[in-house]
């Protein structure tokens, strides 16, 4: 589903931010990428999302080469994904309804399609009690959830969270994780960016570490037996 | 599709209605601009009407101090009739003259009371082809028959019209340059203005971005606002021009040219309207084109 094979990204100015990635997620997979800050975690993911280009080497998403891709491409690349931010990234002045319909609309949907198709997410986030409320007027965890909302809306291939519960007490955060596994059971691709160590040690998935840009484990959690990156076809949606 | 462009269409007038401001100074701006831009063109277009009519009476006239006898003077007007350029070619003999004279003073004719034909000269009228109907081409002429002896006694256009001529190139050339640069003006400041409201959707444009929205999806309800707010410039530029073109144009435009023979004071065109309206729209099309191209980003630069 991904691959990056030999991948650096500089800025303008300073070292790599990332150095010399390879890497490959599966399809189904659910990928933690973990690290210090200014690991690169935030660079990786936008690589993915085209909102980056790498200085070096090549990715690949769902057996396209996305690494030269340009406007005219990127939006039916981002189509396939869900993206979702520490910080949300609603429209504070559109209504919980209209930011879960937005990515539909953007699309093109029929007017119908939508509103069945919001509902039912919304639902499935259970707040389809608040589809008329504005942003503001949510606690962090329901606003959280309107945004998981609205990257699940479209059925996405890839789902891309950038610490989605960074800004969330563990309460919440453990239901914006049941969202995310059951996403992963019907077998969205998950990565998620995370400093949360309980989190991790609660629900144990595949874990990519980077330091300094540099990967430096990629490994599945010792209890289950197995280790390094091969043979994770199990992985998909079990606890 | 039609479906589509009602989207768009209400994304427009959403924006504009939550920047009414902003929206009136773009519209403003256009509409100043248009209608200096039209006043501009209805005194040139007056202008020129006055030259037309001024073509119209480029001709030359002979005057005969003594008149030889009528088939000489035939004989001369045939000579004359050869040129090229001249189209007829008029004998006025003494008393024809008189009685033009006496006709053009009207209610004063009185004033000739007493006075015989003999005081006015019997001349030859040329008057010059429709195609030749121009300053150099009436000096030739005039070179050409100073060197005949037999007429020294000329009189012609004297400049006139090469001065109106000039005075007209002056008004368009500085028409244009100040409309040019009003135009310029508006479709900055209409740029400026859609950046601003830009700005205040920073937030939507980039979420439009991260959930694969295409470039023109994103843009193209800013230029459907542009284009409706140059539009509605366009419009508020016709009615502004025609109002001054009522109220102050007509009046003053007609009392300088009326001593020149004019009585009708025109407005623009019918074509014109129509072009200042769309000129307008393209304007503001131009102007969000403008704004927008660096705005919507997918990757980094
Ligand atoms: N737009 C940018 N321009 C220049 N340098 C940047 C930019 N974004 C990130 N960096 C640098 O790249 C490095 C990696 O940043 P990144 O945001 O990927 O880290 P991170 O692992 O997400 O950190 P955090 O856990 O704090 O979010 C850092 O050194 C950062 O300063
Ligand atoms: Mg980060």
């Amino acid at each position: 589903m991904i691959q990056l094979f030999n991948v650096c990204k500089a800025y303008q100015r300073g070292e790599n931010a990332l150095n010399d990635i390879t890497l490959k997620v599966e399809k189904g997979e659910f990928v933690y990428l973990t690290g210090p800050s200014g690991a690169g975690k935030s660079t990786l993911l936008k690589l993915l999302y085209c909102a980056e280009r790498p200085t070096r080497g090549q990715i690949l998403v769902n057996a396209r080469n996305i690494t030269r891709y340009g406007p005219a491409r990127i939006p039916y690349l981002r189509r396939n994904l869900g993206i979702i931010f520490q910080d949300f990234k609603l429209l504070k002045r559109r209504t919980v309804y209209e930011n879960v319909a937005f990515p539909l609309e953007v699309q093109g949907r029929k007017r119908y399609e939508i509103s069945k198709k919001v509902y039912q997410t919304l639902k499935s986030v259970g707040l389809e009690h608040r589809l008329k409320h504005y942003p503001l007027q949510l606690s962090g965890g329901e606003q959280q959830r309107v945004a998981v909302a609205r990257a699940l809306v479209v059925d996405p291939l890839i789902l891309l969270a950038d610490e989605p519960t960074g800004n969330l007490d563990p309460e919440v955060t453990l239901d914006i994780m049941e969202l995310f596994k059951s996403a992963n059971a019907r077998g969205t691709t998950i990565i998620m960016a995370t400093h949360d160590r309980n989190l991790i040690r609660q629900f144990p998935r595949r874990i990519v570490a980077l330091d300094a840009g540099s990967l430096a484990t990629d490994d599945l959690p010792l209890f289950r037996g197995t280790n390094g990156i091969s043979g994770q076809t199990g992985m998909t949606g079990q606890p | 599709m039609i479906l589509r462009a009602a989207y768009f269409l209400k994304r427009a007038l959403r924006n504009m209605r939550q920047s009414p401001v902003l929206s009136m100074a773009s519209i403003g701006t256009v509409a100043v601009a248009l209608a200096l831009l039209a006043f501009f063109a209805i005194a040139v277009l007056n202008v020129q009407q006055l030259t037309a009519s001024w073509g119209e009476n480029l001709a030359i006239v002979v005057y005969l101090d003594d008149v030889p006898d009528e088939k000489i003077v035939k004989g001369w007007a045939k000579d004359i009739g050869t040129y090229p350029e001249v189209a007829s070619v008029t004998f006025v003999s003494r008393k024809e003259a008189f009685e033009r004279f006496r006709k053009r003073l009207g209610d004063d004719a009185d004033l000739v009371e007493g006075l015989g034909p003999d005081v006015l000269p019997a001349s030859l009228e040329i008057s010059l082809a429709d195609d030749w109907r121009s300053e150099s081409v009436l000096t030739t002429v005039v070179e050409r028959l100073r060197k005949d002896h037999r007429f020294d006694d000329l009189q012609y256009g004297q400049g006139w019209l090469e001065k109106l001529e000039a005075f007209l190139f002056l008004l368009r050339v500085s028409g244009s340059a100040l409309g040019g640069f009003l135009v310029f003006a508006a479709l900055v400041i209409v740029a400026n203005t859609i950046k601003l409201t830009l700005y205040a959707r920073q937030d939507e444009l980039e979420a439009m971005a991260m959930v694969g929205g295409t470039s023109l999806f994103i843009k193209l309800p800013y230029l459907v606002e542009g284009a409706l707010q140059g539009l509605l410039g366009g419009l508020a530029a016709l009615g502004l021009s025609f109002l001054v073109f009522q109220l102050i144009l007509q009046k003053s435009l007609g009392s300088m040219l009326l001593i020149t023979g004019i009585d009708t004071i025109h407005f623009l065109p019918p074509i014109w309207p129509g072009l200042l309206i769309i000129g307008g729209g393209f304007i503001g099309l131009l102007g969000s084109l403008f704004a927008l191209r660096k705005f919507v980003r997918f990757v980094a630069p």
